[in-house]
């Protein structure tokens, strides 16, 4: 690769950006004219590597944020626009707010990280450059898009709240979600690009070679589009219950715990609703890797990542039971919940059997003192417990009684008046029993199969769980149609408790992100692009879990720390507008109390 | 106010703190980057089965399944009657002395798949330098054999960087035009039956004809990433050999192509 090459694809690159950083033009010619192009940079005390690890995983998790929070806003929005409920209208306008502040801290991470590639990794960076040049313009042109958009959908709010303007300024969160949506498929091609170059390419291909779309387009850029889309609004939904969460517990008004309180059950529903399917997005990944390359799907799995794998179990094994337990926790204010509260603790069982087989190692990496420790290549007992066809059974079950814990608390205040809702409820009941045995029976037949049948036996588990959650839910939606309530849902009557659940949820959720950012560029070891451009840098070895961890929880902190500066400044630009719903006849019906503890309380009648 | 911000913290710390102690308590396993060898022409049998044995546990990332058993046969424990590998490997083909089998097996692995195991191990020249193959072959002789690599065979692949070696790595010099020879020499049958010939490990030739057309066919054989995997065969994308665009000539080529488009 010649000088010239990466110094003229940085340049075009760099040009495309000058609107962010036209001194780094200056940078570039200064050394086209001082000559052959460094490979690498240094940075002080954290080395390259970890100032781009810090850089690229603070910068992706604000992207997730701003690309999560406006799906969950455009959701809000509709459901307050169709239902002609002004709780979520005021909710989706209360998180847009903090877009506007978290967007200007996603372009400057965004900076900062295409600074340190620049800098720091430059013939890597004009690699990429010479590859995704015209796609980079693309990128950095949806910006002014997207940016521009934003603008317009928060500070429209309130001019266009009626009408047919109401849903003009609804279709505007839909095109502010399509801009950052085209934003963040731009952006996973170059990175699932590094992972699975085109097969045709080798060290010798020269980047100019690169036919553009089978580089953009590569094996692994659909399924990490679709599982990071999932991904977001889980994140999504999680920070939103982590902030109701925080405001609850100052909250000094029931008025408030009751907002806040209902706003930490939505955010909770979305986060777990969506994390549901997220195992199955994961699922077609981890599969379209395998086909890519058997030998980057093995180190995935069970090369020097294999232990990587327990600890993801543990985290989603957390979320399981923190979501859970919220759920549980929160059927103690809806009346008629009580009835089902007897078996919460066989839900439980089944979750902890599940994380417990989840999490049990198998086919680890053992050198030959380890064998000989081990009495084999697997532990004599628990080996059994540890193959896929355990853990996929293990995991469909806990996806299924996580379901079970959504529609009991869904149901536990309704009584449907159908003629037929007995008949709906053994039918609900037997779709969940099939959707089980179909994951036992697969489960253990495994057992007796080869290794490529076995993995084709996920399929089958994954299809009937679904079906079964698709098929309750349709059918839990016709039989509440018409249904008595068994009395009103007493937001804000909550245990204390219950929100530090939330907090668990969405630090889980940020470390597990960070994690499977770490597994995602890890497997491509000591490659920038696998098997076409090599790092020979000092930080080529992928380090263990153990400093990763470290690395993975600064980051964590530090969009943590900023992400409550955002809440806290959010807090300063405007007060949160709050519903409280009344009986018609009450007399504070129509009033506004604007001093009610840096909020503004809105006395609707309830619906 | 306080008290609950406190509270906060602690869960959000401490949830982080847990989930740090979780991950550095576990086996530490770095993957190493396979280090580059600078071998003199006096370099001994013992230095060799060193740097071989720090690459297979290292960089080499040979543990991932010759140490488990599962995905592969694991390399360090003994086969039953027919002891390590260093024992057993001039025994696996006829013809073959040990080293031969070995080098040939870490650049061309499916020509060799164990019975039992799928076709999934990658040719190891794509990341690894000859040198580094060959001590992992002088690694794997050590294991209950003799070691029977030397200088002689480093300094014939620094000539003959393409792989010459060995007989045993040699791309096929045969210039014969019959069909069923040249699938043959070039170990399709391995993968691949053709009425009662061969191993049922690939889509079948047997009918080929009837499902591919000769585009489809010729691409398959130069450029196999190039086309989809046949249903049913997914999971063995990326295992069949990008060899034979050098291993063949364009007529031979042709005589397999045409051969197999016939195969109804």
């Amino acid at each position: 690769m010649t000088f010239r090459r990466i110094g003229r694809g940085s340049l075009r690159l760099l040009l495309a950006t000058l609107f962010v950083a036209p001194f780094l033009t200056d940078v570039l010619l200064a050394q086209e004219a001082v000559g052959a192009v460094r490979e690498y940079g240094d940075f002080p005390v954290i080395g390259a590597r970890g100032a781009v690890w810090i850089a690229a995983q603070v910068h992706l998790l604000f992207a997730a944020f701003v690309l999560g929070v406006p799906m969950f806003a455009i959701g809000a929005e509709a459901i307050g626009i169709f239902k002609k409920d002004t709780r979520y209208d005021r909710l989706a306008k209360e998180f847009t707010r903090l877009l506007v502040i978290a967007y200007s801290a996603t372009a400057i991470w965004g900076a900062v990280l295409v600074f340190f590639l620049t800098t720091l990794y430059p013939a890597f960076w004009g690699h990429l450059a010479s590859i995704f040049e015209v796609s980079m313009w693309f990128y950095v042109g949806l910006f002014f898009f997207e940016s521009f958009t934003l603008y317009l959908y928060y500070y429209g709010w309130d001019r266009w709240k009626l009408g047919r303007a109401k849903l003009g300024h609804w279709g505007l969160g839909i095109l502010l979600n399509i801009w950052g949506t085209a934003v963040m498929l731009i952006a996973n091609s170059w990175l699932s690009y590094m992972m699975s170059p085109p097969a045709e390419m080798t060290p010798d291909t020269a980047p100019e070679m690169v036919q553009f779309w089978s580089a953009f387009a590569n094996a692994t850029w659909m399924p990490i589009n679709i599982h990071r889309i999932i991904a977001n609004v889980v994140f999504g939904g999680a920070i939103v219950a982590a902030y109701a969460a925080y405001r609850f517990l100052l909250a000094k008004s029931d008025e408030e715990r009751a907002h806040y309180d209902w706003m930490g059950y939505v955010g909770n529903l979305i986060a777990i609703g969506a994390l549901i399917v997220l195992p199955f997005a994961g699922y077609y990944l981890g599969r379209e890797i395998y086909e890519y390359n058997q030998q980057m799907g093995i180190t995935m799995m069970g090369g020097f990542m294999s232990w990587l794998w327990i600890i993801q179990a543990v985290l989603i094994g957390v979320l399981f039971l923190a979501g859970n337990y919220y759920l549980w926790v929160g059927m103690g204010r809806i009346p008629g919940a009580e009835r089902f509260t007897p078996y919460i603790k066989y839900m439980l069982v089944v979750l902890v059997i599940g994380v417990i087989v989840w999490a049990t190692p198998h086919t680890m990496i053992a050198d030959r003192d380890e064998l000989a420790a081990m009495g084999g290549t697997h532990h004599p007992f628990l080996g059994a417990l540890g193959v896929m066809s355990a853990k996929n059974t293990a995991v469909n079950l806990m996806i299924l009684t996580t379901f079970l814990s959504f529609l009991l608390y869904r149901r536990a205040n309704l009584r449907p008046t159908i003629a037929w809702a007995r008949s709906g409820t053994i039918v609900q009941g037997l779709l969940f029993a099939m959707a089980a045995a179909v994951v036992l029976f697969f489960g253990i037949y495994g057992y007796f199969v080869t290794a490529i049948v076995r993995i084709g036996f996920s399929v089958y588990q994954v299809l009937a769980v679904l079906t079964a959650i698709v098929g309750v839910v349709v059918l839990d939606v016709f039989m509440a149609r018409g249904a008595e309530s068994r009395g009103e849902i007493r937001w804000g009557q909550m245990p204390a408790r219950s929100q530090y659940a939330l907090f668990v949820l969405v630090v889980t959720f940020t470390w597990l992100m960070g994690l499977m950012g770490f597994a995602r560029s890890g497997i491509r070891q000591h490659w920038h692009v696998w098997e076409v451009m090599r790092d020979t840098s000092p930080w080529a070895a992928t380090p263990a879990l153990g400093p990763a961890a470290q690395m993975i929880s600064v980051c964590v902190l530090i969009f943590l720390v900023l992400i409550a500066f955002i809440f806290w400044l959010g807090g300063l630009i405007e007060k949160p507008q709050l519903v409280v719903r009344l009986r018609p006849d009450d007399p504070r019906v129509g009033e506004r109390d604007p001093a009610v503890h840096g909020s503004e309380l809105d006395f609707l009648p309830a619906d | 106010m306080l008290a609950t911000n406190l509270k906060i913290l602690s869960v959000v710390l401490g949830t982080i703190l847990f989930y740090t102690y979780l991950a550095g308590s576990i086996p530490q396993v770095e993957s190493e980057v396979p280090a580059e060898l600078d071998l003199s022409a006096n370099v001994t049998a013992e230095e060799l089965v060193a740097a071989g044995e720090e690459l297979y546990a290292g960089g080499g990332g040979c543990l991932a399944c010759h140490g488990t058993g599962t995905r592969a046969p694991n390399l360090l424990e003994p086969d039953g009657a027919t002891g390590l590998i260093g024992e057993r490997c001039g025994q696996r083909v006829e013809g073959m002395v040990c080293k031969e089998y070995l080098h040939a097996s870490l650049i061309r692995p499916t020509d060799f798949v164990v019975p039992g195991f799928d076709p999934i191990m990658p040719d190891m020249s794509r990341t690894l330098s000859e040198s580094q193959v060959w001590t992992l072959v002088a690694y794997l002789e050590s294991l209950g054999g003799e070691v029977t690599v030397s200088s002689e065979d480093l300094a014939a692949s620094a000539a003959d960087p393409a792989g010459g070696a060995t007989a045993g790595s040699a791309a096929p010099a045969s210039t014969t035009m019959e069909p069923m020879a040249l699938l043959e020499e070039n170990q399709c049958l391995v993968c691949h039956q053709l009425g009662d010939q061969g191993a049922p490990i690939g889509p079948p030739f047997t009918d080929v004809g009837a499902r591919r057309d000769v585009d489809f066919i010729r691409s398959k054989v130069l450029d196999p990433a190039s086309v989809q995997p046949a249903e049913g065969y997914e999971a063995l994308a990326g295992t069949m050999p990008t060899t034979f665009g050098t291993q063949l000539s364009a007529a031979q080529l042709e005589v397999i192509v045409q051969f197999l488009a016939e195969q109804r």
